[in-house]
This record gives structure tokens, C-alpha cells and sequence, in this order.
């Protein structure tokens, strides 16, 4: 007969089996780095953007650039490490009269299928861009352009609708300008992505070996890519999707992914800089984040019972005066942004600190004049400000950042801020609709250039809405886009800095900085002004 | 002479039926009755057919609450676009779209589509649905898989275990880790069973259904099927098939231990259930031993609930795996939808969302046929 601690023992055994077997499964396991490196020696680039078209004319989104920038070639661009736009397929691009910007092709161009690249397809690309005007492509960056010529197989001849437009090789330098296979797309709706990669209709330094949407795609060098960025360096690249940072934060650091690129947490980035597996890269960031007056319905606004211009003026000062970017970039973002002083960010022709030397003290804060302007205009204190932020389009950290804002206006007793967040779809519609006296906005340039942090927030058509108009400023804006000499624009573009800064419409917060993390051994990861991450300049 | 039952045996002590299982009669004491043998093939085909025929209503009533319930906040155009278009565009576009035209139109159209299984394309990113279930739908069939072998190993012999020590310290932890098991959010487990083998330990993957070299062998695949498992065994390379069962432990095992907590509890209820009765009595003063009785007696019969069970699970675990393949990054139909769901893209969602309808129906028919074949207690 068996003894009960024996039946115990054999019914434990059998639970210990169990769980043997359950470990088995893990066992067979491999370290978190995998040992299946066997797949190639190319170099795998992780991040958390989306793509959510390949076809040029269909997005206009980070995500999709990201793959666009490597297999679509444009007519003008920039080297890595510039933000100097010159001709990529071009040969010579110029203004051969105030109206007509005359690109002339290399000879023998080819897409990596074999197609023929000329100037008929360059026509065919951007007439293709006008006649989709996809909602969330980039068709409206092309709006200057009246029509285009293609007298022969090199020569393209863009005709403007405003002469001596200064940004024009610039927008030659965006998506909107990615050269497309007229054999391929079709003329008036956007191609399907698989259909793309399955006719090999690349243009660019890398063409898509294999696609899986979201998920995984593999690029090869491009061999008939003829153009300024040169021949790739390492010709097999993957780029591998990840939905949360943090697991592609571990994965850099476990070295199962050779690049992180866009977008590791702020915190993220803070630890990866004291580990000394990998490499953190800065660049600088076209990004900016800043705080909006509407001024119909902020306190004083022109549509409130008690409006009064000089009031509200003094209210938007006294803000300024009180605001710590310092703070809010180290607290917040852990240096992965920085203070933005002026309209256009550091980097680009005509930045200034203009508002560092009007408000708060050598760019802190400062109490005593905001204060002051308040008296001085006879504002009551403290004044109530219905401060909007939105949680879901500008990242995660957008609650921290306008919870220290609130703390910031808050703490000399000013202001009494009402702190809100509405999501990004009602956010976005009702921020146009006067309900928000003061709101959160960001921006991301749709080309590097001092003009593209100034028309759309200042010039006639703003996409602000926000009822600030200055006339003088809306003409200083026409003139500098089409002024020819420089350094004649470059003054105009701080001059109207000067004038806008003196009116308030906005409170520039920070700017971003772009950041690549690498394995020790990967290099060539460069982050530029042109805010574009070329895969052929990494290499083991 | 046994002690009274542990007193947090109070969630599950009778075995558990599905909605749309068949009748169930009371348990029947003893083996296997002989009585099956007189129920006729013909009653049991009638039986088979008409809840294969059921399962045309429930997927129609499902696809309909669907299509119904997503138009309640618009049509999809305006909740993927609204933002970002001007009103002229946008109505341009709902019209082109055919979204103005009357809903009972609209919805006889998506009916069409649904039954051909042409599901449109999403809006946001023009991706065919169809193709898109069928990549991603392979990805949670594999997933829910490895759940179900968790919830096997773990659930089956440690609900053996808890019913042979019953009111004893080992069922009494056992009853606790059950119930930790199924009262965890599945989230919450992944994101501990992460932090304890990939961050601290390091010896699981972090996320994923396979590393990118792996992956990037699968493409080479003359024909890759998807289920990453056959896809490893198809490369013949062992550190391949290594490395995708350890990217499937961890969230196998959060989703899995969902569903091996409630087997646990049932086991153990039907096992000390089958050990009270007469026939067991009858062996044990025989001189049978007690681990004898539970492993050649009690364990078949505590089996069968299971089955019924399973067709419950299905649903269970295709719904814990939104959150576990959000968790894991396991890029299955549960992470498409959570995706298109931040995008408001309701095409997308309605297609994802009918086809797991169809799976669970499906499913709950499977159960259905092997419950009515096996248990003798269904009758139909």
C-alpha cells in the first residue's frame, strides 16, 4: 500500500513536471539578443513612426518620409549634414526669368526597374501632385506653380505664379517634389503600396526588396541611382516597426536593432546617453511648441464684454515675462528639446533671440515686470486664463509640459490658470472655432526654411485663425519670399520677427532636437537641418 | 472523513456550459454510460445542422450591431478626416465615397461585401482589409494556440493537483493562483511577466513575434504561411525556431494564464466532483489508491467540461489579446485594432471586428460537434 507522503510526493512530482515543461518551452530560448544573426550583415533601423502611404502624392506624415526620402528621388536636395538645398537629379536648376525655374536633368537617368527618368515624368510627377491634392499629401506646398513645360528629355521648365519665389527650390526639396515612374503610377489617384514596390518604381538611393506594411521592410542599394547623395554605403537595410518606444528603446540597447530613429521618450533618451553599448546623436529639430492667443476670446480679446486691445496685450506680455523654457526643457524633456527664443529656430537663416530680450530676464523668468505691465495697463490680478492642451497629438509629454506652464503663470499669483485637454479629432476643430482663448499648438516644417515658420502662422491666409492680423507684417512676409538678395532677407525675415514678437500672437516654447540612437558600431548616423534621416550614410 | 470545501471555492463549483452549448443534464454518476449507443445518427446530424445554421444569425446579428453601432458616431470619412479637411473637401469625399447616400443602403452594401469577404480598404492608409485580416488574422490564431497549450499544461494537472490535496495547503494556494490568474488584467501580467524575464532576468525577448533577422528569413520563404511556428520549421534552421518559441513564451503565458485559471478551478471542481461518487467510493474501498483514482477515474470525465468551456475561452482570449499583442507588439488582428481604433478608422475596425465574430462563432460550432460527440450528458 503507498504511504500518503509518497502519493504526495508522486502527485508534486507530477505538478513539477508540469512546470519543467512549461520552462522547457523558455529554455530552447536564446538570450534576448537572439542568436539567429545569421540573416545578414545589414543594418536594422528601428522606429515607432507609421507609414501610411508610399506613393508621394498620398501622405505627407514622418512616417511615410522616412521610407520616401530613401527611395524617391527628388530634383533638388540636400547633402547629409546640410540643410543647403542643391540639384540632386538636376545637373542645373535656376531662375532663368523671374516666373520660370528651369531644372535641366542629368542625362541616363533610370529607375530601378529600368524606366527611363526624364523630364516627362518630372512633368508627369508634379501634375500628378495637382490633380490628386490627396487632403493629406503635399500637394499644397506646390500651389506657386502655374504650369510646367518639358520642351525636351532634360529640360523642365517650372512657371510661377509669383516671380523670384526664394522658397521654390526648397519645396522642389520636400515629398511634394519625389520623382514617380509614369509608366507605373496613375495619373489621378494614388498607388497602392504593394503595387509600388511590386514594379520596382523607385527613384531614389534605395529601392523596397521585400514590404511588409508596419511591420518590416527591407531596402537594397538602388544601382541606377544617379544623384547627389552617392551611392549608398551599406547596400541592405531593414527598417523595423515598433508601436512602444520602450520596447524599442531595450531592443537598441540589447543591440537587436542597430539604429533607433523617431521617436524614443525623453526619459528613454536620458538613459540611453550613460549606457555605453550605444551612441545617442543629436541634430538639430524643425520642431517648435508653442502657446496661442486667439484674440477674440482670450482675457480682453475683441469679442469679450471687457475688451481692450492694450489689456490684452499686457496680459500676453506678463505671460512671456513668466514663462521658464529652461525649466520646462530640462524638467520635462530632459534635454531632448531646447528653448526657442525667437519665430524661426536655431539653425536656419534669420533666427534671432528677439524674445529673450524683450521678456523676463536674460531668458528666465521674471516676476517684477510681469507685474509691472499688468499695473501699467490697469489689468486686475489675478487674471483667469483657460489654458487648452491636447494629450494625444503632441506627444505623451504635453500633460507634464502644461501642467509646469500652469505652475509657471501661476506662482507670483497673476494668473489663475484652467487647465484643459480636450483629444486630438475635437481639438483640432475646435481650435479654429474660437473656443479656445489659449491653446497648445506644434509644428513641423514642411521644408527648411525661415519662410515656412512664418507665412503659415503670420501671412494673410494663416492656418492659426486666431484673429491677429498686422499688415505690416503680412507685406514684409510677401517681400522676403521673393526677395533675390540674401542678406536683404535675411533682415526682413528679423525684422518681421521683431514686429511679431512685439504683438505676441504667439509664445514660441521649444524646439526640438532630432535624435538617432547607434550601436557602438554602427556610424555614420547624421541628423541635419534638412530634418532628413538618410539610410546610405550608416555603415558597420 | 474530509474537511468542509476551502471557502474560496465559491467562483466556479459547477461545471461551466457556454451560451451556446448544448443541453446539459445533470452529471451522471459513474464511467461513460453505454447509453450513447442508442442515440441515433440521424438525430445528431439534425442536431449538427441546425447549430451550424445558427451560426449564420449570430455572425449577421454581429456584423449588423457593428455596422449600426460604428455609424452612431458619423460616417467614417468624418471621424478619420474631420480634422483635417475643409468642410467643402470633406463633403466632396463622403459623396464620392457614397457615405451620403441612405444608411439601410449603405448597410445592404457592407452586407454584400461582408459575405463575399470584401471588406474595402482602410481609410488612412489604403490597405485591403481582406489581405490585411487574413496576414494579421494567422498572427492571433497562433497566438491564441500557445494561450490554449498554457492554459493546458498549467490549468489541467494543477486543477489534478488542487483537487488530490483538497483543503490542504497546496489547494489552497493553488485556489489563490488561480484566481490571481483570472482576475489579473491581462495587460498588467504581460507587463510584469516583461519586467521580471526580459528587463531583470534577460532571458526572454522583449517584444515581438521574432527577431528582425528572423523575420527577414521568413520573407525569403518560397511560401510563408504566416504562423510563425511553421514558418521556423519550414527554414529548418533550429535557432530560428528557438527564437520564435521564445518570443511566444511570454505572451503566451499572460494571455494563457487567463484561461488556466478558470480550467484550474474546473478541473478541480469535477475531479473532486467525480471522486464523491459511488462508483469511486466502490473503488477506493477496493484499495484503490487515492492517486490512482484521480489520475485513471477522475481525470477523463473532468475533462470534458473543458471542452465546453474552450468555446467560451475562444472569445476570452481573442478579446485579452487586443491588450496582450498591444503589450507584446505581436502584430496580430487584436493590435490592428487597437491601431485603426486610435486612427477612428471604423472600415478598418468593422472588417477586423467581423472577423472575429466569424472566429468565435465558428468556434462555439467546433465545441459544439466535439462536446455533442464526447459528452455524454448533451442531448439533442
Amino acid at each position: 500500500m503507498t504511504s500518503a507522503s509518497t502519493r504526495s510526493k508522486r502527485v508534486l512530482g507530477l505538478a513539477a513536471g508540469t512546470a519543467v515543461f512549461a520552462l522547457a518551452l523558455a529554455g530552447c530560448a536564446p538570450s534576448t539578443g537572439g542568436s539567429t544573426n545569421s540573416a545578414g550583415g545589414g543594418i536594422i533601423i528601428g522606429t515607432t513612426d507609421k507609414v501610411t502611404f508610399l506613393d508621394p502624392a498620398g501622405s505627407f506624415d514622418n512616417g511615410s518620409q522616412t521610407v520616401q526620402t530613401q527611395v524617391f528621388a527628388l530634383l533638388m536636395n540636400s547633402k547629409p549634414g546640410t540643410a543647403v538645398v542643391e540639384p540632386d537629379l538636376a545637373a542645373k536648376a535656376e531662375f532663368t526669368s523671374p516666373t520660370d525655374f528651369t531644372v535641366t536633368l542629368k542625362p541616363g537617368l533610370k529607375f530601378a526597374n529600368g524606366d527611363d527618368l526624364t523630364s516627362s515624368d518630372v512633368k508627369f510627377t508634379f501634375d500628378r501632385q495637382a490633380t490628386i491634392a490627396d487632403p493629406n499629401g503635399p500637394s499644397y506646398l506646390l500651389g506657386n506653380i502655374a504650369s510646367i513645360d518639358a520642351p525636351d528629355d532634360t529640360t523642365v521648365v517650372f512657371h510661377l505664379k509669383a516671380a523670384n519665389d526664394q522658397t521654390f527650390a526648397s519645396v522642389l526639396s520636400t515629398a511634394a517634389g519625389a520623382i514617380v515612374d509614369e509608366e507605373v503610377f496613375p495619373a489621378d489617384k494614388v498607388l497602392p503600396d504593394a503595387d509600388i514596390v511590386k514594379a520596382e518604381a523607385f527613384s531614389g538611393q534605395y529601392q523596397i526588396k521585400s514590404y511588409d506594411f508596419n511591420n518590416l521592410i527591407s531596402f537594397e542599394a538602388n544601382k541606377n541611382y544617379d544623384g547627389l547623395l552617392g551611392a549608398a554605403k551599406t547596400s541592405d537595410v531593414t527598417l523595423k516597426y515598433y508601436t512602444d518606444a520602450s520596447n524599442l528603446k531595450l531592443d537598441v540597447q540589447e543591440g537587436n536593432v542597430d539604429v533607433a530613429y523617431r521617436s524614443l521618450s525623453a526619459t528613454d533618451v536620458a538613459d540611453l546617453r550613460k549606457n555605453d553599448k550605444v551612441t545617442v546623436t543629436d541634430g538639430p529639430g524643425g520642431e517648435i511648441r508653442y502657446i496661442v492667443f486667439n484674440f477674440n476670446t482670450m482675457p480682453f480679446g475683441a469679442t469679450t464684454p471687457e475688451a481692450d486691445p492694450a489689456k490684452a496685450l499686457a496680459v500676453r506680455q506678463a505671460a512671456a515675462d513668466l514663462i521658464d523654457r529652461q525649466e520646462i526643457a530640462d524638467q520635462v524633456y530632459k534635454g531632448t528639446y531646447t528653448p526657442l527664443f525667437s519665430y524661426v529656430p536655431d539653425g536656419l537663416t534669420g533666427a534671432t533671440t528677439v524674445l529673450k530680450d524683450l521678456y523676463g530676464k536674460d531668458g528666465k523668468p521674471d516676476a517684477d515686470a510681469a507685474k509691472k505691465v499688468l499695473d501699467d495697463a490697469g489689468v486686475t490680478t489675478p487674471v483667469v486664463l483657460n489654458l487648452q492642451y491636447n494629450p494625444d497629438h503632441y506627444g505623451e509629454s504635453s500633460g507634464d509640459e502644461y501642467a509646469l506652464v500652469k505652475s509657471q503663470l501661476e506662482a507670483t499669483g497673476l494668473f489663475t490658470v484652467n487647465l484643459q485637454s480636450t483629444e486630438w479629432t475635437t481639438y483640432s476643430k475646435e481650435r479654429t472655432s474660437d473656443v479656445y482663448p489659449v491653446y497648445q499648438l506644434g509644428w513641423f516644417p514642411d521644408f527648411s526654411d525661415a519662410d515656412n515658420y512664418l507665412t503659415p502662422f503670420f501671412g494673410a491666409d494663416s492656418f492659426l485663425v486666431n484673429h491677429y492680423t498686422n499688415d505690416d507684417v503680412i507685406a514684409e512676409i510677401a517681400k522676403q519670399a521673393t526677395e533675390t538678395d540674401p542678406a536683404a532677407r535675411q533682415s526682413e525675415i528679423e525684422e518681421i520677427q521683431a514686429k511679431v514678437a512685439a504683438d505676441l500672437s504667439t509664445i514660441p516654447l521649444l524646439q526640438g532636437s532630432q535624435v538617432a540612437v547607434t550601436g557602438t558600431d554602427v556610424k555614420g548616423a547624421t541628423l541635419d537641418g534638412a530634418f532628413k534621416f538618410r539610410f546610405g550614410t550608416l555603415s558597420k | 472523513m474530509r474537511a468542509a470545501p476551502f471557502v474560496l471555492s465559491t467562483i466556479i463549483e459547477e461545471p461551466m456550459s457556454t451560451a451556446v452549448s448544448p443541453t446539459i443534464e445533470p452529471p451522471l454518476a459513474g464511467p461513460a454510460p453505454r447509453q450513447r449507443a442508442s442515440r441515433g445518427g440521424s438525430t445528431l446530424w439534425r442536431y449538427l445542422v441546425v447549430r451550424f445554421l445558427l451560426i449564420f444569425p449570430t455572425v449577421f446579428i454581429l456584423v449588423s450591431l457593428v455596422f449600426f453601432l460604428m455609424r452612431i458616431t458619423g460616417d467614417p470619412l468624418t471621424t478619420a478626416l474631420g480634422g483635417k479637411l475643409p468642410p467643402d473637401q470633406l463633403a466632396e469625399r463622403i459623396h464620392t465615397a457614397g457615405y451620403d447616400r441612405p444608411i439601410l443602403v449603405q448597410y445592404f452594401e457592407f452586407l454584400g461585401q461582408t459575405f463575399t469577404g470584401n471588406f474595402g480598404k482602410s481609410i488612412t492608409d489604403g490597405q485591403d482589409i481582406s489581405s490585411l485580416l487574413l496576414t494579421h488574422g494567422t498572427a492571433t490564431l497562433e497566438l491564441a494556440f500557445y494561450a490554449l497549450i498554457v492554459a493546458f499544461i498549467v490549468g489541467i494537472p494543477l486543477g489534478m493537483v488542487a483537487a488530490y490535496f483538497r483543503d490542504r495547503w497546496p489547494d489552497a494556494v493553488l485556489r489563490i493562483f488561480a484566481i490571481l490568474a483570472y482576475a489579473t488584467p491581462v495587460f498588467f501580467a504581460g507587463l510584469l511577466l516583461k519586467l521580471v524575464f526580459s528587463v531583470w532576468l534577460k532571458v526572454l525577448p522583449v517584444a515581438g513575434r521574432a527577431t528582425t533577422r528572423t523575420e527577414i528569413e521568413f520573407q525569403s520563404l518560397p511560401h510563408p504561411t504566416g504562423i510563425y511556428l511553421i514558418d521556423a520549421f519550414q527554414t529548418g534552421n533550429p535557432a530560428v525556431i528557438s527564437d520564435v518559441l521564445s518570443h511566444a513564451v511570454l505572451p503566451g503565458l499572460a494571455l494563457g494564464l487567463l484561461t488556466a485559471g478558470i480550467f484550474l478551478r474546473l478541473v478541480r471542481t469535477n475531479v473532486i466532483g467525480t471522486l464523491s461518487r459511488d462508483y469511486v467510493d466502490a473503488a477506493r474501498s477496493r484499495g484503490v489508491t487515492e492517486y490512482r483514482l484521480v489520475r485513471r477515474h477522475a481525470f477523463k470525465p473532468a475533462l470534458i467540461p473543458i471542452i465546453t468551456v474552450i468555446g467560451l475561452q475562444i472569445a476570452v482570449l481573442l478579446g485579452g489579446a487586443v491588450l496582450t499583442e498591444t503589450t507584446f507588439e505581436w502584430k496580430g488582428l487584436g493590435f490592428e485594432l487597437a491601431y485603426y481604433l486610435s486612427k477612428r478608422d471604423f472600415v478598418a475596425v468593422q472588417g477586423i471586428v467581423a472577423l472575429l465574430a466569424v472566429i468565435v462563432a465558428l468556434t462555439n460550432f467546433i465545441v459544439d460537434i466535439i462536446a455533442a460527440l464526447i459528452d455524454p450528458r448533451v442531448r439533442y
